[in-house]
């Protein structure tokens, strides 16, 4: 499993909801609309669960972009979406401390049928990941600074 | 069949399934490189692939794998969870384990449909999500399900045909139904027809024989002019508030009242043909048979009833129930088409099929000579496809910038059935059929398009791009239209027909229910129309649990689909309310009392009441206090996990630990 791939690209991480966008992934490929391949998208019940210790490891990891597509306003769960914009708010602050561009990180409502907004996001954060890099590079950049 | 405690990690025994899905995932994914990378797992006992792992033979598989090698954990790579998780957890559970130890990889609609361009790169990311899959299933505990009282009472969302069909199928076992409908009477667009095909009965004879069955049974309550404005809750437990205009009128004045209105409006259920007053009831033999003030039209002045001006109020209410499953049969409208295409709404010689349905309906006795706006009618173009298959680039799209490329489906036998029944009693009348395609699916229907032929309708066949053009005819012409084309059915050659009346086919399209769409969060199709979980395996459900779809809400339909359709609906419903219980799944809160110190931070964020309380227990001789959760009251949301400073709390089945094995996983170098 120790392999490596020929072409190094950005890894993108997506969690998305089941009631959002999830069900918005399954419908962009009812649709055979194509994205990049390197997105993995991961079900969750609502993103309020993850923590800023959670988000800080996943780009630690080598994660060089995070996309949290929540339920927005459409989320069966009482306070799950301003739980969830808490803690990206508090990642955010944490990752200005670490020197993690902020960019790397994005907090979309996306919904079961949001085909056009689900395709937006995961080309924006590839244009902002072709810009900024990978965060291995800047995480290392960081660390020759202190 | 609950295990009682985990296995350790060195002793998990994985075996991992590779899905062709019949070509629709191996046609892009390497689906052989993607079980041979498998294969290399420490923790993979065995990875198999096969054209369907939904089959009973791809199921069997993985039920002897389970007895044969000692499996303890399953991950499959197929389509997407919301389609078959369900089936392979009963798979796992028939195999012996915990239906839990399973996780399911949607390799299909988020990696093959949407990486046609790119299979090395699919292939890629198939191999990276099944290392994720795997690296959760190591981690995966044994679950049982939580067992919830379902309410047994279902609501019905319209009075049309199928809501009618799914009350009365759904209270004949037994549950109690609340159909509720929008406008003042029952029976929707079938109220409308004359007679229905594939029988010829009359369509209100056949309706109201439904109805009648419908309101005298004992479990089911109507409430017209009412409509869902809130909901909340899950599946077996809606909490619904519906909201119910009045009729305006009541028995005492109901007659009087009919009798002296005179305010009109056009009336829609003659499509415009004809006006009818504010007080009215759709058609004589409707139910309710109470008139019913259109509080849309109404202009609020007093109307003089026994000598008293009497104002009538729409006194609006609501109620509260609880609700256990839902069916959602809002049915469709006719397309209208925009002014002037084909002449619509320019020339008044150019009705829509339903117009000319109801134009039938409205004739006085008179069979002698059909006539239309007091001339005679001796030469008539039926328009096929008229809102229909549309295609891009020939045809604008409609106001919200969907174009209406699906075929309507209904509209062709419907149109041959008017043209047969019109030429039984109009023998001498001449139909020219301008058709695309006819499409006379179904048992027999083939027979209308056979019998039309025999009665000397002169079909003519156009190509989309190139349809008919319908112009007034030039002054003191024979006839006041004519339709313009070229008939491939004689190698392209131009016509120019002339007619005292065109009849449009048109299609379906739904009823607007973006309303109900934001409350319950149901999908919908390009199409507009609502969208089902999967057309073959799950063709009534929608992704939400517990409500249902059932008739043209879905997709054009003609009456006999759409019944067939409410009485699987109602089937569905049956099946999950007839055990007035329901199972759900057990992703709620769970504390881990040797990490717990007690902060009651999670409940500071918790939402939902008594989910989580703080109890007094005794650790290590020390009264301390633990935080407990109470398992029916915990949605699973997870706000308190990313709350405790110590990690003591998760969302059992969706464990923080479970996402940070995935990101290794996901962040692993992978070669093919």
């Amino acid at each position: 499993m120790n392999e490596t791939t020929t072409t190094k690209e950005p890894k993108i991480l997506i969690l998305a909801t089941l009631s959002g966008g999830y069900a918005g992934a399954d419908y962009v490929g009812q649709q055979h609309l194509n994205y990049s391949t390197n997105t993995s998208i991961l079900p969750v019940r609502c993103p309020s669960m993850f923590s800023t210790e959670f988000y800080i490891k996943a780009f630690e990891k080598g994660i060089d972009g995070i996309i949290v597509m929540y339920s927005g306003t459409d989320s069966p769960f009482k306070g799950g979406p301003e739980r969830t914009a808490v803690m990206v708010d508090q990642t955010y602050k944490k990752m200005g401390e670490l020197g993690i561009n902020i960019k790397r990180l994005k907090l979309a409502a996306i919904c079961t049928v949001c085909k056009k907004p689900f395709l937006k996001q995961v080309n924006e954060m590839n244009e902002t990941l072709n810009e900024i890099g990978f965060v291995q590079d800047e995480l290392a950049d960081q660390g020759k600074d202190k | 069949m609950t295990e009682k405690t985990n296995p350790k990690p060195e002793e998990t025994k994985i075996g991992v399934y590779v899905c062709y899905c019949g070509g629709n995932i191996s046609d892009v994914v390497d689906v052989e490189k993607v079980a041979e990378k498998m294969r290399e797992h420490p923790n993979v006992t065995i990875a198999r692939t096969d054209m369907s792992m939904c089959s009973d033979a791809g199921q069997s598989i993985v039920e002897n794998d389970i007895k044969e090698l000692g499996l303890n954990r399953v991950v499959i790579g197929a389509c997407a969870p919301s389609l078959h998780e369900h089936t392979f957890r009963g798979t796992v559970a028939r195999g012996g384990l915990n239906p839990y130890f399973f996780h399911h990889v949607g390799l299909r609609e988020q990696d093959s449909w949407v990486h046609s361009n790119n299979p090395g790169g699919a292939t890629e990311k198939a191999i990276r999500l099944m290392y994720a899959g795997i690296a959760k299933a190591n981690l995966l505990k044994p679950l049982d399900m939580i067992k919830l009282k379902a309410e047994r009472h279902a609501l019905v969302i319209g009075g049309g045909v199928a809501g009618l069909r799914a009350a009365y199928d759904i209270a004949g076992r037994g549950i109690n139904v609340t159909l509720i409908e929008k406008t003042p009477f029952l029976g929707g667009r079938m109220a409308q027809l004359e007679t229905v095909f594939p029988t010829g009965n009359n369509a209100r004879e056949d309706l109201h024989s439904l109805i009648n069955e419908v309101r005298t049974h004992p479990l089911i309550t109507i409430h017209t002019l009412s409509e869902l404005v809130n909901i909340r809750g899950y599946i077996g437990n809606y909490d619904v508030q519906i909201r119910s205009q009045s009729r305006g009128v009541s028995g005492d004045n109901a007659e009087a009242a009919l009798a002296a209105c005179t305010q009109e409006v056009p009336d829609d259920f003659n499509y415009g043909l004809t006006k009818r007053k504010v007080v009215y009831r759709a058609y004589e033999g409707c139910f309710p048979s109470t008139p019913a003030v259109d509080w849309e039209h109404y202009d609020g002045k007093p109307i003089e009833i026994d000598g008293q001006k009497v104002i009538f109020e729409n006194k609006k209410k609501t109620f509260d129930l609880r609700i256990g499953a839902i069916v959602i049969a809002t049915g469709f409208q006719p397309y209208e088409p925009p002014r002037g295409d084909y002449g619509y709404d320019e020339l008044p010689e150019v009705v829509t099929l339903p117009q000319f349905i109801r134009h039938m309906g409205l004739r006085d006795g008179n069979v002698g000579e059909l006539t239309w706006k007091g001339h005679p009618v001796r030469d008539i173009a039926a328009i096929h496809c008229v809102g229909s298959r549309h295609l891009a680039g020939v045809h604008e799209p409609q106001p919200d910038g969907i174009l209406n490329n699906y075929c309507s489906r209904v509209c062709c036998t419907a149109t041959l059935h008017q043209v047969n029944e019109l030429l039984d009693e109009y023998p001498n009348i001449n139909v020219y059929d301008f058709y695309e395609d006819i499409r006379t699916y179904g048992l027999e229907h083939e027979s209308y398009y056979t019998e039309a032929s025999k009665k000397m309708v002169r079909f003519l066949r156009f190509h989309g791009d190139q349809r008919p053009e319908v112009v007034a005819a030039p002054e003191g012409d024979t006839h006041p239209v004519l339709v313009k084309g070229k008939d491939y059915l004689t190698n392209g050659l131009e016509v120019e027909v002339p007619v005292d009346l065109v009849i449009l086919a048109v299609g379906m399209v739904p009823r607007p229910v973006d309303d109900l769409v934001d409350m319950m969060k149901i999908p919908k199709g390009d199409d507009r129309f609502l969208l089902e979980v999967h057309p073959k395996l799950r063709p009534v459900e929608t992704p939400v649990p517990g409500i249902v779809l059932a008739g043209t809400a879905q997709s054009p339909m003609n009456i006999q689909e759409s019944c067939n359709a409410a009485s699987a609906a109602a089937a569905k419903v049956a099946v999950l309310l007839a055990a007035g219980q329901v199972e759900l799944d057990p992703y709620v809160a769970n504390v881990d009392l040797d990490k717990c110190e007690g902060t009651g931070a999670c409940i500071e964020v918790c939402e939902y009441e008594d989910a989580i309380v703080l109890e007094t227990m005794t650790v290590e001789g020390k009264e301390v206090q633990r935080a407990v959760v109470t398992p029916a009251n915990c949605s699973g949301c997870g706000n308190c996990v990313s709350a405790c400073p110590h990690h003591a709390i998760d969302v059992q089945g969706w464990e923080v630990a479970h996402y940070e094995a995935m990101v290794d996983a996901i962040t692993m170098e992978v070669e093919i």
